[in-house]
């Protein structure tokens, strides 16, 4: 069976000549989460937004569940399977949160009525929130608005940029459980984060990556601790291990 | 005194209609549609012409119309000018789409600037346009004079009256902006385009095909533009410059009731209106343009994101 999500040594920026991801190959199975980390500007969100369409790709490919989708209107990612929460502004403010919702489950062809009131089960927050307008929303209520809107159709891979960002160690606890709720039910996720702790803590697997590229990708717990880690967050070019050296 | 508010609601509903095609514009497109004042001219234009192709067909003149084309009494227009309205919001909707199809397409990538700079021009070029086709010569939908129905003497401030032409505009333009209303909050595709206007990375991630989006803002925007020339060519008369002159009061009633926002061009339409008739009465004429330009000021000094408009 093929992997939930393979990235091909890939390159992606915003600029013409100069990329930000610059060969970086990737893969994600179903049922697990994977860790990126790395320092500021190792092309992380560049990496994920790339995936997600919302970066050119100049070099590389990405498949999702075998298929091909390098090519794939962004627009179109999201029916195939690919859900994507951005760091900021990931809810329509000017919405309420019901709106998000019943817009995100008209686009992909779903009924409210079948997938809505689980997602109130499973954020009751947003449930007694609805008709309120998102943007009023505090950090962790849009942070579930945000993850409950990519849910509505479920997805085969979840990519998360910075979902801790902003918020309070208790409501990271939160968003972080419901991450590995979403993981038990089968679905890839691929977390990226600065708050390499926390992300160690929950993931399965993790990468990291360096000047737009994975230097040392391995199991979350053996990575916990790894000298090498934080010699890579602080720039020593001396580990240059090849992806999956762990 | 009741008057000038009513003449100045009368100027604010044409003008509220405009600003409503050019915030959704502004706000999902991202650039200010210079252009959009002559949709309303053209718009205007359209209708004069099918409205003399369906008086034709009818077989009979505009002006001895019996039958089927006959008015709508007290209103000076009956089935044929409604039709030609019809007709006029259709082929300006898809002028629209086709100056963005021809002309703002291409040129999207190099910015805002360029497309503004574009817009200039394309309203250059419609407005000649009309100019060549229709000439200069100030038209109208009918001949025929109307004259106002008294609803309040003089002794109660200064009286009211109203043609039966105005009241009709003042109803039209109140369902029409209703009907925008629901479309925007409770149809798919009116979401799709608030959502679109808020972010459009994450709409395009959320599944919204930004195309269609564009589309159905352009060809909603021209058929407004079509109604609201239309209502300038039964309220007052039809001439090329329609567009030109009412470009600024459309961009001062957007700007004032917030960018993006329906009911905001709405509010702004009407105090823009109401400033206008206000400035004729009580100054002058001349500074009929001025005063709508002072009320944005004032306003934009206390709420620089417009009455309705949301930080970014």
């Amino acid at each position: 069976m093929a992997a939930a999500l393979v990235i091909e040594t890939l390159q992606a920026g915003y600029e013409p000549g100069l990329p930000i991801v610059r060969g970086a190959s990737l893969q994600v199975e179903a049922g697990e989460i994977l860790a990126l980390l790395g320092p500021n500007g190792a092309g992380k969100s560049t990496l994920v937004k790339a995936v997600a369409g919302l970066v050119a790709v100049s070099a590389g490919r990405v498949l999702l569940q075998g298929a091909d989708i390098t090519q794939v209107p962004a627009h179109r990612r999201l029916a195939l399977g690919l859900a994507f929460v951005p760091q900021t502004e990931n809810v329509f403010a000017n919405l309420t949160v019901a709106e998000n919702l019943e817009l995100a489950a008209a686009l992909q062809g779903v009924k409210p009525r079948q997938r809505l009131p689980e997602l109130y089960r499973r954020f009751p927050d947003l449930d007694r929130q609805r008709s309120l307008r998102a943007g009023r929303l505090s950090g962790g209520q849009r942070q579930m608005l945000a993850i409950a809107r990519a849910l509505i159709l479920p997805p085969a891979v979840l990519m998360l940029d910075e979902p801790s960002a902003g918020l309070s160690p208790r409501l990271v606890g939160e968003v972080f459980l419901s991450l590995r709720v979403i993981r038990d039910e089968g679905v890839a996720i691929v977390l990226v984060e600065q708050n390499v702790k926390s992300a160690l803590a929950v993931a399965d697997r993790a990468a990291v990556l360096v000047e737009g590229i994975e230097r040392v990708v391995g199991p979350a717990a053996q990575l916990q601790g790894d000298p090498r880690l934080a010699e890579l967050y602080l720039g020593r070019r001396s580990v240059t291990a090849p992806a999956g050296a762990i | 005194m009741l008057q000038v508010v009513a003449d100045g609601l009368i100027v604010g509903s044409v003008i509220a209609l405009g600003a409503i095609g050019l915030t959704l514009t502004f706000s999902i497109l991202r650039f200010a549609n210079f252009a959009h004042g002559e949709f309303l001219a053209w718009g205007a234009y359209l209708a004069l012409s099918a409205l003399a192709a369906f008086v034709a067909i009818g077989g009979a003149s505009a002006a001895d119309a019996t039958g089927w084309a006959a008015p709508f009494a007290p209103l000076s227009f009956g089935w044929p000018l409604v039709a030609a309205l019809a007709v006029a919001m259709l082929v300006t909707a898809l002028m629209a789409w086709a100056l963005d199809w021809t002309l703002f397409r291409r040129l999207r990538v190099q910015g805002a600037i360029t497309l503004v700079i574009a817009s200039f021009g394309a309203a250059l070029a419609l407005r000649n346009a009309l100019f060549f086709l229709y000439g200069g010569i100030p038209q109208y939908y009918a001949q025929a004079l109307q004259i106002g129905i008294p609803f309040l003497p003089r002794s109660v401030y200064g009286g009211l009256r109203f043609t039966p032409d105005q009241l009709f505009v003042l109803l039209l333009a109140l369902l029409i902006v209703v009907a925008v209303h629901l479309f925007l909050s409770r149809s798919t595709l009116g979401r799709a385009m608030r959502a679109t206007a808020h972010n459009p990375a994450l709409a395009r991630i959320s599944g919204i095909d930004p195309e269609r989006v564009l589309r159905a803002t352009w060809l909603i925007g021209g058929a407004l533009a079509a109604v609201a020339g239309v209502f300038v060519g039964l309220t007052v008369q039809i001439r090329p410059t329609i567009g030109l002159d009412l470009l600024l009061p459309l961009f001062a009633a957007a700007i004032l009731g917030g960018i993006g926002s329906v009911w905001g061009a709405v509010l702004g339409g009407l105090i823009v209106g109401l400033a206008e008739s206000a400035a004729v009465t009580l100054v002058g004429a001349e500074w009929r343009a001025a005063a709508a330009f002072v009320v944005l000021i004032a306003i934009l000094l206390v709420r620089p994101t417009g009455l309705f408009g949301e930080k970014s």
